[in-house]
């Protein structure tokens, strides 16, 4: 993405991995259902957000709730803590204050 | 070798997100609305995920270098800066009103669903806002530190520079 990238293969290796599993699931058993109810407009501005977001903090549910937390790292633990939060907020308001 | 490596670890990142659930919006939502009917089996996953990750991440913690021989690379950065919060603050909104999160919303595309397609161009595009907004910032702060002798990573986290430059698995997505 940046020019101060310099190993740029293996983590587009790890992004043909994630995009191929799927397809080595489908091998063994069938696909589970994937359900998404949001609408165009919403995954657009949910998608702007995390990204810009899972930048300007370094690391998203993976990198933070997972790597992260798993070093006891406290950036990561107030990261974590701050987007379950915002998360948990935010179905309330759309599913229970908004639309009530 | 570390092409290899990163791609097999993609795909067992990507077949664990699919078998524990985590890359079905519906099922994300149902975790966080906890005013509804609450599912509370996403915190599992998390909780198996950091189990198995603590024991990796303390063995990687003694080892100066990989398994494959290249310098072991972790994370460095200690200050809890308002960009972290800030940050996060942002990405819990975008989860919250989709339910993906980068790792699912890819392993979504793959599976061909056009709406992952829509949230991950969208993604990307935010990760370009970043990079017009944040980069300024961030290159002042790198000249700063290049300074003092200090090697920034791309995530602007510092490592002593007697570490050969070389970014580490964590703090991305």
């Amino acid at each position: 993405m940046r020019p101060a990238f310099p190993d740029w293969t293996w983590r587009a290796a790890f992004i043909a991995g994630l995009l191929l599993a799927p397809a080595a699931y489908a091998i063994f058993r069938a696909l589970p259902a994937m359900t998404i109810d949001a609408g165009y407009p919403t995954l657009i501005i949910a998608g702007l957000l995390v990204g810009v977001g899972t930048r300007y903090a370094a690391g998203c549910t993976s990198g933070h709730g997972v790597c992260g937390v798993s070093r006891a790292s406290p950036r990561s633990l107030v990261a974590t803590l701050t987007f379950m939060a915002a998360g948990f907020v935010t179905v309330y308001l759309v599913r229970h204050a908004l639309n009530s | 070798m570390q092409a290899l490596t990163a791609l097999l670890a993609g795909l067992v990142f990507g077949v664990g997100l699919i078998v524990s659930g985590m890359v079905n919006p519906a099922k994300v939502l149902g975790f966080l609305d906890l005013a509804g009917q609450w599912d509370p089996s996403l915190a599992l996953v998390m909780a198996g995920a950091v189990a198995v990750g603590g024991i990796a991440f303390a063995v990687a913690g003694k080892r100066s270098t990989t398994l494959l021989g290249t310098p072991m690379m972790l994370p460095a950065a200690r200050n809890l800066d308002p960009r972290l919060l800030l940050g996060s603050l942002l990405f819990g909104v975008g989860w919250g009103l989709a339910g993906f999160c980068p790792g699912p919303a890819l392993v979504a595309l793959g599976a061909g669903y056009a709406k992952a397609a829509v949230f991950v161009v969208a993604m990307l595009a935010g990760m370009f806002v970043f990079e017009w907004t944040g980069t300024s910032a961030d290159t002042v702060r790198a000249g700063g530190r290049a300074a003092r002798g200090e090697r920034v990573t791309p995530d602007g986290e510092t490592t002593p520079s007697a570490l050969p430059l070389r970014p580490g698995p964590a703090g991305g997505t």
